[in-house]
């Protein structure tokens, strides 16, 4: 086998844990990202006692091959995009670890229980009340937006 | 997991619609320029000059220019660092470093304590595989050092490496790890000097573990504290009197490495 980079190599660690262990209601697809180990499907479950509970939702990973000092782009894509408070319809989430506060210890790992902790954690499903304008104004990576975080318990 | 700050709006919601949108990847792209400017032009660690060779940024600045007449009387040389904002924890880990090429005795211990840190990191809940893939570039590092006999040719190496971003920001990222565990193992102790209601851990996710996030008081203190070791800093603004204020942290210590800070700036002090 060739030569991996540093964040190729640390990828395939990321997966190969994400395949043996991962977090309840996570799958990723092993077959797409062993091929392009810098786009990931995952796909996650509603947890159940939640307002989700029952719901199936895909999300998508892209790496730079600065990870994992950049933080990876995470939307969800596909039919269903979770209404929630933080989502915006388009699959963009406003989550700190995605920008801000992203630190290389973190992982897709970390980022995925992030994700089904703030979906669990909903009281009302509802979409941000500014998503008619953000989604007709924003670009395709969420990245590029500067975002102002809340503290919410949301 | 799950306390991070997560948000309700971004702010183009604030912009209104003929300019919005493209603003904020105007504003990031502006930041990128700078910041492949700085990249540029100032080396992560830069070699050793003269501390009288600061004069020349200030050629016309009174306050500046008595301090560092001051500075002058205490330190022979300045090594300037990179201001990307992991300045404080690439000037510490060098500095510590290159004192200890020239200490065989320290050198093994500081050895030994950097290869028991792992377990202590994944004891507090740091994953793993994220913490191994830092530690063991770190240990790498002191390896390649530690094979190295002769004391100059040591620290040739230990420039050559902290100038690789590759393994620069490795051993960045470590230190930023190890300061964290040490905040959070003595927490009561730390969570005095926190504002507003966060808690140690928060601070530690948003404020040390992230790359590129300014360091303050804390971070020394739970670095140094980290490392078993002493900073001297010296303070040089354009505040009042003419000399420079200097702290030891922690307070009492026998410093071992010595940093200047200039507002929002870490570099390495030499007596």
């Amino acid at each position: 086998m060739s030569a991996m980079s540093p964040s190729e190599r640390r990828l395939q660690k990321e997966l190969m844990s994400l395949i043996k262990d991962p977090p309840p209601g996570v799958t990723v697809d092993a077959e797409q990202a062993e091929q392009n180990l810098l786009q990931w499907t995952i796909f996650m479950e509603g947890a159940s006692g939640t307002l989700y509970e029952g719901e199936r939702f895909q999300l998508q990973f892209k790496f730079s091959n600065k990870y994992p000092f950049d933080s990876p782009e995470v939307t969800f894509v596909g039919s269903n995009i979770p209404v929630h408070p933080h989502i915006y319809s388009n699959g963009h989430i406003c989550l700190s670890i995605l920008t801000d506060d992203w630190s290389p210890a973190l992982s897709v790992q970390s980022v995925c229980l992030s994700i089904v902790s703030m979906l669990s954690s909903c009281k009302e499903k509802q979409r941000p009340h500014d998503n008619a304008f953000y989604v007709k104004t924003c670009s395709k990576n969420p990245k590029k937006t500067k975002w102002w975080y809340h503290d919410d318990s949301v | 997991m799950g306390d991070q700050a997560e948000g309700l709006t971004n702010n183009s919601s604030e912009t209104n619609i003929e300019s919005s949108g493209n603003q904020d990847e105007l504003i990031m792209a502006q930041q990128r320029q700078i910041e492949k400017e700085i990249s540029e032009t100032i080396p992560l660690v830069g070699e050793l000059e003269a501390i009288t060779t600061l004069s020349s940024e200030y050629s016309t600045d009174e306050v500046y220019l008595s301090k560092i007449k001051d500075l002058v009387s205490k330190y022979s040389h300045i090594r300037r660092t990179r201001p990307d904002g992991n300045c404080f924890f690439r000037a510490f880990s060098y500095a510590t470093l290159e004192r200890l090429l020239g200490d065989k005795e320290e050198f093994i211990k500081f050895y030994k304590l950097a290869e028991n840190s792992k377990s202590i990191l994944v004891e507090l809940g740091f994953q793993q595989f994220t913490v191994e893939d830092f530690y063991d570039t770190y240990m790498e590092v002191l390896k390649r050092l530690a094979d190295i006999d002769n004391v100059e040719a040591a620290k040739k190496e230990l420039h050559t490496i902290f100038n690789e971003q590759g393994y620069s920001d490795y051993m960045v990222v470590y230190l930023r790890l190890l300061t964290s565990a040490q905040l959070q193992k003595e927490q009561d102790f730390y969570s005095c000097f926190i504002e507003g209601n966060r808690t140690v851990a928060d601070f530690c996710h948003q404020e040390v573990e992230p790359m590129y996030k300014d360091s303050d008081h804390i971070h020394i203190m739970a670095a140094c504290s980290a490392l078993n070791t002493g900073v001297r800093v010296s303070y040089m603004d354009r505040g009042t009197g003419t000399t420079v204020t200097q702290h030891d942290l922690p307070e009492g210590c026998i410093p071992t490495v010595h940093l200047l800070y200039r507002p929002t700036h870490y570099d390495i002090l030499y007596v």
